[in-house]
């Protein structure tokens, strides 16, 4: 089976099965799903609802333990999917620049052009005068905004992020958030981000996912209709808090199950 | 906009009070340090200046605590007639030796125990084991083999200085946080450049520290192998002078000891500095232009 052209994954009846000490864990079952070129796809779901290990198996960090992905190579030579990550993972040995242009060097690109493309990144994301600075001298904020330069730094068609703002306090991530729905509307990658915030997945999304307590399966897919460019203002409208009232109704006995699980 | 005399306003005024309070501050900071620098300093040089007395006024038994200025004296002595040079020279050379290699192949080993899986499987238990022993206990057993030449000596400091820096390296290792890993696979690197970019500044640290322990461990192994299995170096000279009942020769051997440790601790600590940028503290992030607002 071959993805049709306009579709960057197809999973298929992933299931993920882990071996704990006192057995099997299983984080997914049977997840489908199609996701298309340039879409904004949120996941929410409970935690430990193995939402993060989709998104890794998606960017091929993970193998699952059955069922396929098809990844389409549409994207020809380009790098594979870019990573944002919870802890946002960037190298404390590296300075900003460095961490920003650190997809580019690996995958060879020259010093000049690499830096070049980094440094417009780091605009992007206002870190524009601490290009020079290691990550352990700017705050958390900052150190996740390296991250999300990064990743748009390579140039990758396809983003993935596990909770990129989930660390960051409310005020930073509201920012952050106008900020990313800033930098997609002008770029239009294919986005997977996994994310607890109802809000967030409204507000960034083309379509909210919502899975269930583990094992993890897909519960509700719903598009969201909102208009772009988006604002933070959509949040103010009747739709959207008729929507996150559908979701949480959706979320919450999962939300139940999942802390009742632990 | 019509001109203003130029009186301090309320805002004015309160702003350079607040300035007058923290350059305040400031000043009482550096004061403090100051006297703990003033502090530091003193302790040792009345301790000298106590002995002296002690000494002089007979408080203290001169034949076995030569008072500093014999010391000093016979150090004089030993630098001009070129003595203190000869031990020093055998000393170092066993020393720099030794330790070199026994940190350069600890580095490796605990690098490739690090990232292949077997190696670590056949070898760790092992040495585990032989790191609980006192390396210098297998002296004799070296002397055996190799007889009374420098080989013994320099195997010696190198044996101690392997053990540490294959546990510190391997440690270092192991301590990576996953997500960094995971990260730096991301964003495609792999096998070497996995290598050179991620494990490696990233045990960096934990190597240095193995560094430090060793350069004083060195020192305590080189001088005790001296003690028993050499007719120089500053190990010899302190035994030496136990044997001809020479304190004053014998404490001349302690200093110089004692500052070759030092400093070798101090390069170390000196290359750690500028191998490790991104760990220095006192390096705050560039502020001065404010950030943009988008």
């Amino acid at each position: 089976m071959t993805a049709a052209s306009n579709v960057a994954y197809d999973a298929t009846e992933v299931s993920k099965v882990f071996f704990a000490r006192d057995g099997p864990v299983w984080a997914l079952q049977d997840v489908s799903m199609r996701i298309e070129h340039g879409s904004f796809t949120c996941i929410v779901g409970p935690s430990g609802c193995g939402k993060s290990t989709f998104l890794r198996i998606l960017g091929g960090l993970e193998t699952p333990t059955s069922g396929s992905v098809e990844v389409s190579s549409d994207a020809g030579d380009q790098p594979s999917a870019a990573f944002v990550f919870q802890e946002h993972g960037v190298f404390p040995w590296f300075s900003v620049l460095d961490n920003v242009a650190f997809g580019l060097r690996m995958s060879g690109m020259g010093k000049r052009s690499r830096e070049d493309i980094a440094r417009d990144w780091i605009n992007q994301v206002g870190l524009t005068d601490f290009e020079d600075s290691y990550p352990h001298q700017l705050s958390g904020g900052m150190r996740q905004r390296i991250a999300i330069a990064r990743a748009f730094a390579t140039g990758s068609p396809i983003l993935l992020m596990d909770e990129p703002l989930g660390a960051l306090d409310a005020q930073t991530r509201l920012l952050m958030q106008e900020q990313l729905v800033r930098l997609w509307e002008l770029e239009r990658k294919t986005v997977v981000l996994v994310t607890h915030s109802i809000e967030e997945a409204l507000l960034l999304g083309d379509r909210v996912v919502v899975m269930t307590a583990r094992p993890g399966r897909v519960k509700d897919d719903i598009a969201v209709p909102f208009e772009r460019p988006r604002t933070v203002d959509v949040e103010r409208t009747l739709e959207f808090g008729d929507l996150r009232h559908h979701i949480w109704e959706a979320l919450r006995d999962e939300v139940l199950a999942s802390v009742e699980q632990s | 906009m019509t001109a203003r005399v130029e009186t301090p306003t309320v805002d004015e005024r309160q702003r350079q009070r607040t300035e007058v309070a923290a350059t305040r501050e400031m000043t009482k900071a550096r004061r403090l340090r100051r006297r703990d620098l003033a502090l530091a300093i003193l302790t040792p040089v009345l301790l000298l200046v106590a002995w002296q007395i002690a000494a002089d006024t007979e408080l203290i038994d001169r034949q076995l605590f030569s008072p500093p200025s014999q010391t000093l004296s016979r150090g004089a002595e030993m630098v001009a007639s070129g003595e203190l040079a000869t031990h020093v020279f055998a000393t170092v050379a066993r020393l720099l030796v030794g330790y070199s290699l026994g940190a350069v192949l600890g580095i490796i080993v605990g690098l490739a125990m690090g990232t292949w899986r077997p190696l670590n499987a056949a070898l760790g238990p092992t040495f585990s084991a032989l790191y609980a022993l006192p390396k210098i206990a297998i002296l004799p057993l070296l002397l055996l083999i190799f007889g009374l030449t420098e080989t013994p000596k320099i195997l010696a400091v190198m044996i101690t200085i392997f053990f540490v820096l294959q546990i510190n390296t391997l440690s270092g290792i192991r301590q990576i946080d996953a997500g960094i890993i995971e990260a730096s696979r991301a964003y495609g690197a792999t096998g070497l450049r996995q290598f050179r970019f991620v494990i490696i500044p990233a045990a960096l640290p934990s190597i240095f520290t193995g560094l430090r322990v060793a350069a004083g461990l060195g020192v305590i192994v080189i001088t005790a192998v001296e003690f028993v299995a050499s007719n120089n170096g500053l190990g010899f000279l302190i035994w030496n002078s136990w044997q001809l009942f020479q304190p004053e020769r014998m404490f001349v051997g302690l200093i110089t000891v004692s500052i070759l440790g030092a400093l070798l601790t101090f390069s170390v600590t000196g290359t750690e500095y500028l191998a490790i940028p991104w760990r220095r503290a006192d390096r705050p992030a560039r502020r001065r232009r404010t950030e943009k607002k988008r």
